[in-house]
């Protein structure tokens, strides 16, 4: 459903995407691996429309490169931000008001209800996004507003950072409930090589802008480039 | 009547914020009606329309900076281009007035479109563009002169007509009609507000990422603020044309157009519906009664000084310090 | 025809001079504190007036007026700033709003003092007429033009070598780090708005020898300062007087070709050219896109 065909991102001089290409078929819960500075959050901000690039980035069989970020969301590409981005003075509810009637194109409060409720977040209904959450309430808000656009393919930057294995653990079950619930195809960065394998079906590797490995989650740590890259960076 | 206008808003009651907007409103309309049932004199009833008309101004400013998140220092542009367009058709065309007034208000809005380019402009820079904007339109009013008269101006164009009885050309006539306009353009101006519109334009002000990577169109929403406040601008402009009478591109361009809105919605609070109004109601009373018989040339120093105080002490004007005298109810107490 | 051509681009090199000067003081303050200060014409316009209340008073050239016009707008370039600092919310906008006032307040206040007439030198030397070939310049518009000349080279020295100019530079450039480096903000703040209060004395006492000023010229010198910087950007000094001698000159032919009514428009008109076709300005300025 996803192809991405030699996407090229430069800021000035400095390449921070160079000539990226795989494929994510339909409902895949895909991880992306690689330490930090490889070029993760570039890739999600060019599939998701907020850096230019360059090259061919093919969404349900539509080239999206040229679409502004807005219309990306409404042809299906939701995301996450690693730094939570409520958007300000706007209630929880709200938020997903917003991302619901614009990102979706039409407004169901039931079907705000039942996001809410998924992602534990009905007790925050009305409280203040920006002032009123903790951490990890902001980053089911993120999870949240994504859902509400009714994305096709959504891409969670570092959702599971910070927290404990127990937590860690049951959040994992909510993002398989979203996969399964949501008919979703998910692209998640993460470093945990152990939630990796336990959570995707497969991984994809960028060290310094390239993509260097490609695979199931055994064959992509067994690649001795991997851990050489990957070695002290996360899963110390 | 200036400060019997700000007194409900200080003693309303604690409430929810619609009831409590409801309420406000309305008792403010009824204030509005009393000049009416005392009678009062023709000469405070001028005052009183060209007060409304300032309002009506100051509301359209306070909806492009409120919910567009623009500053505009050319207003002075949509409110002439309004008048002009509305007398030219009312004069030369022989539209109806009630109808060419409208129509006024949609040129304003055609020649808001010249804008647009602007919108991509960060603060300062929209701002100064609009500055620009109305400037050209002055000279342009005063060097065509084949249509609009050129700087001798236009004086024959029709008054407003009779409408079930009423006089609207009368002053009480005129006086019912600015202020049905106040009342109608604040109702759309709530209306959008609370709307899913209004909702993301709040949110794109301070997260415009994050507002638009969930599908909103940022530049669209502000487009629609732009058309919107330059309709309401040249509406108000049409309607002051039609009653003194008489237009001349000095006066119909006048810098005033885009000052008295700024300093009324900053005095009054450009972050509420009311506060825009009431400001202009209070800062004009108080130019036209008291500043001019003090500084009879000049007199706008002292608007400068209201306006400087008021960013520095109340940048949320005067419904910021009515908020802060009395708080609303816990529940908002929690949200904020 | 020739002749005509070459006297109005010599004027207009020549009123680009003082329009560089007033430029230069907007650009100055802005890159200290990333505020467009809408008052900045009316401090370049008190100058004016009070070199015409020392030429009327005491009957000395207007060049006299210098130290009076420096304390007079130092200080009131320096209230300025204490006020603009105050702003803590809305910084851009409410910065925007409350120079603006100033603006009124200074406007009216001349207004007030000096009545609406328009003002200009009666000195005889200064209004000799000095001609080069076919071309004819005022004598005060030849010494204005030096004076502005002098000054951005002074300026160019100032910023480039000394401690202070350098650290406006740094806190310009880069407020953050500039702080880390142990530069005090506020105080260079302080400095830019002096030294942007300096040169708008001068181009005040300058531009009333070489030309008309009436309360009204304050609000028509800062719309002309912000387009000579959008067409320049704030960057380079250099940039700013091309800017502002291509400003002169736009107004210069308009005023020799089409009439003395669409002078303003002229600027107006290649402002919004510059802002929509050229981004980044003639020379290549930062972006200003919101």
């Amino acid at each position: 459903m996803l192809k991405l065909d030699a996407v090229t991102v430069r800021f000035g001089g400095l390449t921070a995407l160079s000539d990226v290409s795989f494929e994510i078929p339909q409902g895949e819960i895909l991880g992306l691996v690689g330490p930090n500075g490889a070029g993760k959050t570039t890739l999600f901000n060019s599939i998701s429309g907020l850096v230019k690039a360059r090259g061919q980035i093919t969404f349900d069989g539509k080239n999206v490169i040229r679409l502004p970020l807005h219309r990306r969301a409404r042809v299906g590409i939701g995301r996450t931000f690693q730094i939570p981005q409520p958007m300000h003075h706007l209630s929880v509810r709200e938020n997903l008001a917003v991302a619901q009637v614009f990102g979706a194109g039409r407004y169901d409060p039931k079907r705000i209800d039942e996001i809410l409720t998924v992602m534990e977040l009905s007790h925050k209904a009305d409280a203040d996004a920006a002032s009123a959450l903790a951490l990890q309430e902001l980053k089911r808000l993120e999870i949240a507003k994504a859902l509400a656009t009714e994305p096709k393919l959504l891409l969670l930057d570092e959702v599971l950072a910070g927290l404990e294995s127990n937590a860690k653990r049951t959040f994992m079950l909510k993002l398989r409930e979203l996969h399964r619930l949501f008919g979703l195809t998910i692209v998640i960065v993460e470093h945990d090589i152990e939630t990796i394998s336990e959570l995707c079906t497969r991984a994809v590797v960028l060290n310094f802008g390239q993509l260097i490995a490609d695979g199931t989650p055994a064959e992509v740590f067994a690649n001795p480039a991997v851990m050489e890259s990957y070695t002290g960076t996360a899963h110390a | 009547m200036s400060h019997s206008a700000s007194h409900p808003a200080a003693g309303s009651p604690a409430g929810s914020s619609t009831a409590r907007g409801i309420a406000l409103g309305a008792g403010l309309l009824v204030l509005a009606l009393v000049p009416l049932m005392v009678g009062a004199s023709p000469y405070m009833l001028g005052l009183l329309i060209s007060a409304l008309i300032l309002a009506g101004l100051a509301l359209s400013w306070a909806l492009l900076g409120n919910l567009g998140g623009m500053v505009s220092f050319g207003h002075a542009a949509f409110f002439g281009v309004g008048a002009y367009a509305s007398a030219l058709l009312a004069a030369r065309l022989n539209v109806p007035v009630l109808l060419a007034i409208p129509i006024g208000g949609l040129f304003a809005t055609l020649s808001s479109l010249a804008m647009l380019p602007a919108l991509r402009l960060s603060g300062p820079y929209f701002a100064l563009a609009i500055l620009a904007y109305a400037q050209i339109f002055r000279i342009l009013a005063t060097e065509l002169d084949w249509l609009t008269g050129g700087a001798a101006g236009l004086q024959r164009f029709p008054s407003l007509p009779t409408v079930f009885g009423l006089d609207l050309s009368e002053r009480a006539g005129s006086y019912v009609l600015v202020l049905a306009c106040v009342v109608l353009f604040a109702l759309v101006y709530v209306v959008i507000r609370r709307s899913h519109v209004g909702t993301a334009l709040r949110a794109i002000a301070e997260s415009e990422d994050a507002t638009r990577v969930v599908g909103v169109n940022a530049t669209v929403l502000k487009t629609w603020m732009l058309l919107l406040s330059a309709f309401i601008a040249g509406v108000f402009g049409a309607l002051n044309a039609h009653i003194i009478g008489f237009l001349e591109p000095d006066y119909a361009f006048s810098g005033i157009w885009s000052v008295m809105p700024i300093i009324a919605a900053v005095f009054g609070g450009y972050r509420t519906v009311l506060g825009p109004i009431v400001g202009a109601v209070v800062i004009y009373l108080f130019d036209q009664v008291v500043a001019k018989s003090l500084i009879p040339v000049g007199h706008q120093i002292l608007l400068g000084i209201v306006l400087a105080v008021m960013v520095l002490v109340a940048p949320n004007g005067l419904s910021g310090l009515v908020a802060r005298l009395f708080p609303r109810s816990e529940k908002h107490h929690a949200e904020a | 025809m020739t002749e005509l051509v070459l006297q109005a681009l010599f004027s207009g090199v020549l009123i680009g001079g003082v329009y560089a000067l007033v430029a230069l003081g907007l650009a100055l303050a802005f890159g200290a504190m990333r505020i467009i200060n809408l008052a900045h014409g009316e401090l370049v316009l008190l100058a004016a007036y009070m070199a015409y209340l020392v030429e009327s008073r005491t009957g000395l050239d207007p060049y006299f007026a210098i130290p009076l016009a420096l304390i007079v707008v130092g200080v009131a370039s320096w209230i300025l700033f204490l006020l603009v600092d105050r702003i803590k919310d809305h910084r851009e906008l409410n910065s925007l709003i409350l120079t603006f006032a100033i603006g009124i307040i200074l406007t009216n206040a001349i207004l007030l003092l000096f009545a609406s007439d328009v003002r200009t030198t009666s000195s005889a030397f200064l209004q000799d007429a000095v001609s080069f070939g076919d071309v004819y310049a005022m004598r005060g518009e030849l010494i204005a033009f030096v004076l502005a000349l002098v000054l951005m080279g002074v300026l160019w020295w100032w910023l480039k070598s000394s401690w202070y100019g350098r650290a406006v530079r740094a806190v310009s450039s880069n407020r953050g780090a500039a702080q880390l480096m142990g530069i005090n903000p506020t105080r260079i703040e302080t400095v830019s708005f002096l030294v942007a209060g300096a040169l708008a004395s001068f181009a005040g006492i300058a531009l009333y020898t070489m030309s008309v000023v009436q309360p009204a010229t304050g609000h028509a010198l800062t719309v002309k300062a912000f387009i000579i910087t959008v067409l320049a950007g704030v960057g380079s000094i250099p940039g700013v007087f091309l800017g502002a001698v291509l400003l002169g000159l736009t107004e210069a032919l308009t005023v020799t070709f089409a009439s003395s009514a669409l002078q303003e428009l002229a600027g107006m008109v290649l402002f919004l050219l510059v802002l929509f076709f050229m981004p980044n300005g003639l020379f290549g300025a930062r972006a200003r896109r919101g």
